[in-house]
Formats: structure tokens, sequence, C-alpha cells
């Protein structure tokens, strides 16, 4: 193996753009959302799925999915779970303040190839995050997809993320909006349980659904189970995975699972991909 | 192809030769008995007859530590690590370690080009010596022939006086024009070296057993003697991951963002906040280690991503053999997926 | 940026039973240490300086607790600082001090007071930690003056340091040292928690482990590693306790 490396166009990839802070809510205890502007407006340009790498100088860099649609344009959302380093800095950050931002990056869904199917959205915990995105493209392209199946499981309604939204997706008669709280609370009126028990009781249409999980490691086992009780097609099922990154251009190997790099080949991937890697699920 | 006869007497004014065409690097002594490339300053403490250097080139071209970025928080300005653009000449460089470049060129040209990585490594020329293989060394068996000369402008290969030079490319051609001591080449008898082939299966058989290695024995009998230090990782020639640090200097405001070698051996490497560690034993990091060295890349590129330096295994503290590894592999998959018991000697090739 | 104005946090050092090799050290700074001084307000710093202060946004301590007098000392610092940092292997794991747990208290009183043992009334060596709840641990005998910097700068730019977790060989590696089993000795770096720039092989010496255990240390491979260089397995597991044996004495093979 021999490359011609003057013959090989290389690429700058780890400046960041510097980007400003528009608009900052907190969630919960432990989650922000902050919108975000590019300069000059300029649009991200991203699938729903895909992340960004977010940066402080000094602190360092973390991926975060985009929870906008692309349909928005102008700026772009995030919503950050404050974990550790990094994440308990931008925390602290206000409207005004700067971020570094590197992407998008990796593979989102193939939201083209979905269209005229039904959609099931499954999302644990902060796993709603990146299917946000991928829920008000669907939204904004209403007409070009069936049904829009919304399951969103957290740990207790404290913990709930996008309170507005939820308002919206609930009363949207063109939403099927299914919530559920592992453990509840005294004013806590609806589902309590795993989310994995909202999936028994859904009526599909299968071969024409298009199934979309995200949440914690564990999650994915037991709803893979579900699914497969319930006789949705693997070729349905797309998931997206978490791992280590430090680079997002597939260089720095932190993110590999046998030769797939999450950061390039996922986050989001079709399920009988998956199913040939080892240590994926 | 042009030889010249090159007498070990001629040798420090053919490197002054090379060193008014650009900065000459070649191996040196370090240490008690190990060897290190260097910048040449003085010609007659260049070192052509080693063994291995404790580091490959690579470090020329993907630094142990690098500056990607220079920043500053009071105007959120940033400016990226800079490169030295000067012609760069490797003197003495074993043929595993120029495939060794040649794969990471592929690495770093392949989906994202790395700038960092194709800055560093254009304009750079290379020089081959022949060298006697150790307990060590195997790249024959991983497809790399003692006196391949692929990816050389040069090639010294060592006689009973000094080393005959063959030019291998135009660049090669220009690097030695002007230097007149060299005589045309007389038949003087190249050292004969035998090389063994350590490993049991033929290197390109060695896809197949990887297709049923995944389960088995010999990663967890390997990690009850490996401590996880990342040594065989970060000595590696064809290893290329790091990790990416922000350091403040002592104003707080400005500083720079740094990337270092990593390995895939070390604890920390793919654990996520929350504690979920992805490859948390040693068994699971000794398979990812050795799978990216003859399975993940190999399985895309049809080669093995290991060049057989023997470095991982001439400086594990434990003694632990990547040459063994692959061959209890072999053994395993004989027993297990074959169902007859190994037949053939160590040494033989079985296509 | 925002440019208020700044209050420079309060800063303290402690010693409790150590060498007070760590301090010194510390002093040795110089250039460093003026930068230093232009974010921080040292407060108490009992070699520097005879101020006396309330309260401190960062107390470090060094040494480790060894008398009942120690402990009622270590909980009033506590109480009086928003943060506590364990500078040096004394504070961060009883250091070499933790040796004398391996033997009968008794026997060390008699050893070290002689016949005035029973005025001096002493415990087992133990970190801070043991004791009270300790912010970071900046590991090290004596404790690595860069890590010292490093952390200090990340606190006072509100952040938290990260502690490096992979061994001594890593830093070798990148500085391309040869390895001192090529030297003839053993060493202890293929499980020490780096972050020192493997200063000790850098200069031809073998790694003590002064800095700890990395997270999930192969102690049994590391025995095996030491045994087979020609160290008896007694004496390879003194090796390991050297500076380890607050955590690990209990947990290497009979
Ligand atoms: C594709 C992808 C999308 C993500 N999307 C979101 C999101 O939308 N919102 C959100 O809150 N979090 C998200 N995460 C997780 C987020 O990246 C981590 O929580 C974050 O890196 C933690 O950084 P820290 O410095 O605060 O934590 P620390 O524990 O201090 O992290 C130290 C270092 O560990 C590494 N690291 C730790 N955890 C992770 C992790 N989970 N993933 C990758 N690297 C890690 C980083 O390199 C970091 O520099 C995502 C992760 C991935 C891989
Ligand atoms: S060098 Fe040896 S002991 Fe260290 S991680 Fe590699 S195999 Fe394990
Ligand atoms: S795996 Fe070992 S022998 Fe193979 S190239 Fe890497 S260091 Fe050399
Ligand atoms: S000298 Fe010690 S720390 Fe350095 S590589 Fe050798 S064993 Fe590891
Ligand atoms: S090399 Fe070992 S003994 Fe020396 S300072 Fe580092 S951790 Fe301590
Ligand atoms: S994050 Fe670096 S390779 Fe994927």
């Amino acid at each position: 193996m021999s490359i011609a490396i003057s013959d090989v166009k290389s690429q700058e990839l780890y400046c960041p753009e510097i980007a400003k802070i528009t608009a900052v809510k907190r969630f919960t205890e432990k989650e922000k959302w902050f919108d975000i502007e590019l300069p000059g407006g300029r649009s991200l340009g991203h699938q729903p799925g895909q992340f960004v790498q977010v940066s402080l100088f000094g602190a360092g860099e973390a991926p975060i999915s985009v929870t906008s649609s692309p349909t928005k344009k102008g700026s772009f959302e995030l919503c950050i779970r404050e974990v550790g380093m990094l994440t308990k800095l931008l925390h602290k950050l206000d409207v005004g303040s700067t971020v570094g931002i590197r992407g998008p990056y990796g593979k989102g869904f193939d939201v083209k190839s979905f269209k005229g199917k039904d959609i099931l959205i499954i999302g644990g915990g902060i796993g709603i995050v990146p299917l946000r995105s991928l829920i008000n493209y669907v939204i904004d392209n209403r007409k070009d997809y069936g049904r829009l199946i919304i399951l969103y499981g957290a740990k207790n309604p404290d913990e709930l993320l996008y309170p507005d939204d939820l308002k919206l997706w609930k009363k949207s008669n063109d939403i099927e909006y299914h919530i559920t709280v592992d453990q509840g609370t005294p004013e806590w009126k609806g589902n309590t349980g795993v989310i994995t028990t909202l999936i028994p009781g859904l009526d599909l249409d299968l071969p024409n659904t298009i199934t979309a999980v995200v949440g914690p490691p564990i999650m994915y086992k037991f709803v893979l189970m579900s699914l497969k009780t319930k006789r949705i097609p693997d070729e349905n099922i797309y998931l997206s995975l978490e791992r280590r990154m430090k680079c997002g251009v597939g260089k720095c190997g932190h993110c590999q699972i046998n030769h797939s790099y999450v950061c390039q080949d996922g986050p989001v991937y079709h399920y009988p991909e998956l199913k040939h890697l080892q240590e994926a699920i | 192809m042009k030889k010249y006869q090159l007498n070990n007497k001629q040798l420090p004014s053919f490197i002054d030769h090379l060193k008014k065409q650009g900065t000459v690097f070649a191996p040196h002594k370090k240490g008690d008995t190990s060897y290190s490339f260097e910048k040449v300053e003085n010609p007659n403490s260049v070192v052509l007859d080693y063994n291995r250097t404790l580091n490959s080139v690579k470090k020329y071209f993907l630094p142990p530590r690098e500056h990607l970025l220079s920043f500053s928080k009071t105007d959120n300005s940033f400016r990226k690590g800079s490169f030295k653009n000067e012609k760069k000449i490797f003197l003495g460089v074993h043929s595993y370690d120029m495939k060794a470049v040649l794969k990471l060129d592929y690495n770093f040209s392949q989906g994202n080009p790395e700038e960092n990585y194709l800055q560093r490594r254009k304009d750079s020329s290379f020089i081959g010596v022949s060298f006697i293989p150790d307990e060590f060394h195997f790249s024959q068996s991983v497809g790399i022939p003692l006196h391949d000369t692929e990816g050389f402008d040069i090639y010294l290969e060592q006689n009973s006086d000094g080393y005959t030079v063959k030019i291998i490319t135009e660049k090669g051609e220009k690097l030695i024009d002007g230097f007149d001591r060299v005589s045309k080449a007389k038949d003087i008898s190249s050292n004969h070296v035998q090389f063994q082939n350590k490993l049991k299966y033929n290197y390109n058989r060695l896809p197949e057993v990887f297709e049923q290695s995944w389960n088995a024995a010999v990663w967890e009998e390997v990690s009850k003697k490996c401590v996880g230090c990342g040594t065989c990782n970060l000595v590696c020639p064809t290893c290329y991951c790091f990790d990416v640090e922000d350091n403040l200097d002592l104003s707080l405001q400005t500083g720079t963002r740094d990337r270092s070698w990593d390995g895939c051996m070390l604890n920390g490497f793919a654990a996520v906040a929350g504690g979920e560690n992805f490859r948390e034993t040693l068994a699971e990091r000794q398979r990812h280690r050795v799978h990216r060295k003859f399975k993940y890349i190999s399985d895309i590129t049809g080669e093995p991503w290991c060049v057989g330096c023997g470095r991982c295994t001439a400086y594990c503290t434990a003694g632990i053999s990547i040459v063994e590894i692959v061959n209890q592999l072999c053994d395993e998959y004989e027993q297990n997926y074959l169902n007859r018991p190994a037949v053939v000697g160590l040494n033989a090739e079985r296509l | 940026m925002t440019t208020e104005a700044k209050i420079k946090p309060k800063v303290a050092f402690f010693d409790f039973t150590s060498c007070e090799g760590c301090q010194l050290n510390k002093l040795n700074l110089e250039n460093d240490l003026l930068d230093i001084l232009e974010h921080i307000d040292i407060v108490e710093f009992r070699e520097a300086m005879d101020d006396k202060a309330e309260e401190y946004d960062i107390a470090f301590i060094e040494g480790s607790i060894s008398t009942p007098s120690c402990v009622e000392r270590i909980h009033d610092i506590r109480r009086r600082s928003k943060m506590l940092i364990a500078l040096g292997a004394c504070a961060t794991q009883g250091g070499i001090n933790a040796m004398k747990n391996l033997h009968p208290i008794e026997e060390v009183r008699e050893t070290v007071y002689g016949d005035d043992k029973y005025l001096f009334p002493t415990l087992p060596a133990m970190p801070i930690s043991a004791i009270v709840k300790v912010d970071y641990k900046i590991d090290g005998c004596p404790m690595s003056m860069p890590e010292f910097l490093k952390v200090l700068k990340s606190l006072l730019a509100g952040q938290e340091p990260i502690k490096p977790d992979s061994a001594v060989c890593v830093e070798c590696k990148l500085k391309e040292n040869e390895c001192v089993f090529d030297k003839g000795m053993v060493c202890l770096g293929p499980i020490t928690r780096g972050g020192c720039d493997a200063i000790c092989p850098s200069f031809g010496q073998f790694c003590t482990g002064c800095r700890g255990l990395i997270s999930n240390p192969n102690k049994n491979a590391m025995l095996e590693i030491l045994t087979e260089h020609g160290i008896s397995l007694d004496e390879a597991k003194k090796r390991i306790l050297l500076f380890n044996s607050y955590d690990h004495s209990q947990s290497l093979p009979k």
C-alpha cells in the first residue's frame, strides 16, 4: 500500500468555529438547553442524529447531539447534561457567551429513506435529545411521513426534558404520544414503569414502521427484545450509540467498535449493521 | 537500478553530503543498549547497524505531544499549530518501519485527510538500510521481505566493506547527485542473513484465523500476565490513537489544546462519564489491540497492520509476545474449527 | 470576558506528619511562584510566613494523620476550608508513614520513641481522606511540581482538575526513555499512576511507585514481573507497598 501523499488534499480538522449562545433554558437540575448561532447565522447543515464537538478554551471538547431539526434556520440547539468537568462549565454559560463548535459529524437518521413510512420514536432519558431533532423534522415535513409515535421514558417526572415540546406533542392530534416514568410522584398521573412497558400495547403497521431508539446502554437490550416480540423487522430499526470521543473525525481511535468508528459510521446505526459488531450492545 | 559501493569510511562524508540538502535524521545510540532516531549533528555518531529504535520515525509525523491550537480566552481567538516546512531526509530506516509509514499515510489520508500529519510528512526522503533480524523481528512473516525497498528512495544493503547503494527513485538519484566518492558497486558479497518465519500461518491465511478469534481463550490467558501499561501501543509504529487535552498557562487566559499519543490498552481509553467503560477488562483491551493489528483495518486494506518490528514484544515488561498470541490463535483455530492438530513446524509456510 | 474586580482566593498550606520535603519543593517554584501570586493570596504557609486567617478558599494539606491531635486539627481545617487538597504521598496515601501499619502499633512506638513511648500516643498512619473529605489529591513523594501547578491553574480557572490515570510507562514512551528494565533494574512504573513525567526513569532511576497505583491495577501480574526479574515475592510485595500500604496491603496475595 503506497499513497501519493502529495496528491492528497488535506483538511484542517481541529479548528472550531466560534459560535454565540443566543438563548439558555434550564430543564432540570442536570440539563440545560442552549440555542447557538454560528458566525453570520450560517446554517449548521446537519442531519437529525448528528452531533457537534463543543468546546471551551482551557477546558476541552465534548460530543453533543444537535437537538433541533435542520428545518430550523439561523441557529441550532443543544441540550447538555452536567456530568463532568466540561459540561459543568458549559452550564455556567449564559446568553452572549461563546463556545467552539466543530462539525456536524457522523451519520444521522436517513430521513429521505424514511419517507412515506410511520415513525416510531423510543427515547430513554437523555436519549430524547437527538431524537427531538428527528421528531421536529418529521413535524415540519408532516405530509412526507405516516404516523408519528413517540415513546418517552425518564427516571422520574423531575427528569423530563422539553416541557414545551411535551405539551405540544400531547396536544397534537397528529402525534401519538406515550410517556412513562420509572418512579412516579404523588402528583404524577401518567404511566409508571420502564419504557419497554409501552411497547406491547402499540398497534403498528409492521413492515411500514421505522423505529428509532436512543437511550442509555442498558436500555437497548430490553427495547430490542420487546421490539422482537412485537415482530418489528430488524431492517426497520435504527439506534444511536454513545462512546468516548476525542476527535470526531475518525482518527483518535477512542470511539472504535470493532472496525467501525462511531464518530464516522455512527452514532446512528441501522440495526442489521450493528448485529455484527461484537462490542456494540 | 543503479548500484554503487559506499565504504564504511565514506559514510560520514555521505551524511555531510545529505546534510547540505536537508535536515537529516538517523539512528543514534540511546541509553545502555537502545537506539533512537535523532537529528544528525555529527555524522560520526550515526549508527546504521542497530536492531531497532525505541520509537519509529512516526514521531516526526505524529509527534508524541503537539499543540493542535493555541488560544486566548480573553478574546476567544486561536491559532492552529505550526509546521516547520523543511526538507527531511531519514537515513537508516528499516524496511518494516518504512512500511509502517506507508500504512500511516493510508490512515491519515483516508476519510478526513489530516493536515497535521500530511504537512509534516511531505518533503520527506527515506534512505533504507538492511538489518540483521533478532529474536523479536518477524516482518517477513507479515509479508515484508528483508530487503523490501518500497517507499525508499535509496537503499543501503550492508556488505563486508560497507554498503551496496541502490538507487530506487529519481528523488534518490538527486540525493546522491554530486557525491563523487561513490564507485560502481563491485561484486562484494552481501551479508548472508536468514529470516525465519515466526508466525505459524502465512499472513494471507490470518484473515481466516481472525474470523474465529473473538472468543479465543488466549485473551483471558494473556490478560493474567498483562499490567495494562500501554507500552505495546505507544511503541508500535502503526498505532496512532491520541488523546486531546487543554492546558492553560499561568496567565490563566492563554493556553494550548494539546494532543498526545494514547493507547487502547489503558484503563480509561473507552470510558465515558457516568462510569461506563466499554472495554473494562485487560482481555477485552488486548483483543482490541491485536484485532486492530490483524483484522479491523486489514479486512479493508487486505494487509496486516502489524509490520513485525517486534517492539511491542521487546519492550513489554511482562514478556507478552504478539507472535505467541497470533500463533495461539492459529492453534485454537485448528483445534476448534479445522478439527486437526497442528502438523507443520513453526517455520513452515502454509498457503 | 468579564472584567470584574478580581478577589484573590485565600490559600493556606498546612503540614502534618511528613518530612516537609513537599513544602520546600513548592518554594523552589520561584518564577512560577511569582506568577501564581498574581492570582492567589497565601494566608497561611508555615515555612514562608506567619500570617493567620480564619477561612480559606483552598487548603493544601501535607503529611499523614498519625496522632489523635492530628485528627482534631484536620477536622478544624476542613471546617474552615471551601476546598481541601491533599499534597504529596503522605497526605494522599499515608505515604511511607503508612508502612508502619504493617507492624503492630506497639512495636512501632517502641522503635520510634523507645522508653518514652507512652508519652506519644500514635495511630496507624492514614491518608487525609481517611478522616475528612478531600476534594483533590496531588500525588508523589515529593509531590510533582508540574502537577501542583496544573491543579492550581485548573482550580483558579474554575475547573475540576483531571486526575492522570495512565501508567508512568506511558510518559516514558512519550519521552522515548530507555526502559530501566533494560539497564538491569526493576521498576514499578507499569502500574504506577503517571503525572510526574516519568521523572525517575528519565534520570535512569527506577520508579518506586510514589504516586500510587493506577485504577484497576493488575497487581498479581506486577508481582510476577518483579519475581521474574529475580526479586523474591516478599521483597516484591514490599516494593509495591512502600507507598501503597494503606490502600493495598490487604489486597496483595498472601
Ligand atoms: C455522539 C454523542 C452524542 C452525545 N450527545 C450528548 C448530548 O446531546 N447531551 C449531553 O449532555 N451529552 C451528550 N453526550 C455525552 C457527552 O459527550 C459527555 O457527557 C461529555 O463528554 C462529558 O464531558 P465532561 O468533560 O463534562 O465529563 P468528564 O467526565 O469530566 O469527561 C472527561 C473526558 O472524558 C471524555 N468523555 C466522558 N464521557 C464521555 C462520553 N459520554 N462521550 C464521549 N466522551 C466522553 C471526554 O473526552 C472528556 O473530555 C454525547 C456523547 C456522544 C458520544
Ligand atoms: S506492554 Fe505488555 S504489559 Fe503493557 S499493556 Fe502491553 S501487553 Fe500489557
Ligand atoms: S504490533 Fe508489535 S510487532 Fe507489530 S508493528 Fe506494532 S509494535 Fe511492531
Ligand atoms: S522505566 Fe519503568 S516506567 Fe519507564 S517504561 Fe520502563 S517499566 Fe515503564
Ligand atoms: S517515576 Fe515513580 S517514583 Fe518517580 S516520581 Fe514518578 S511515580 Fe514517583
Ligand atoms: S472520536 Fe476520534 S475516532 Fe471517533
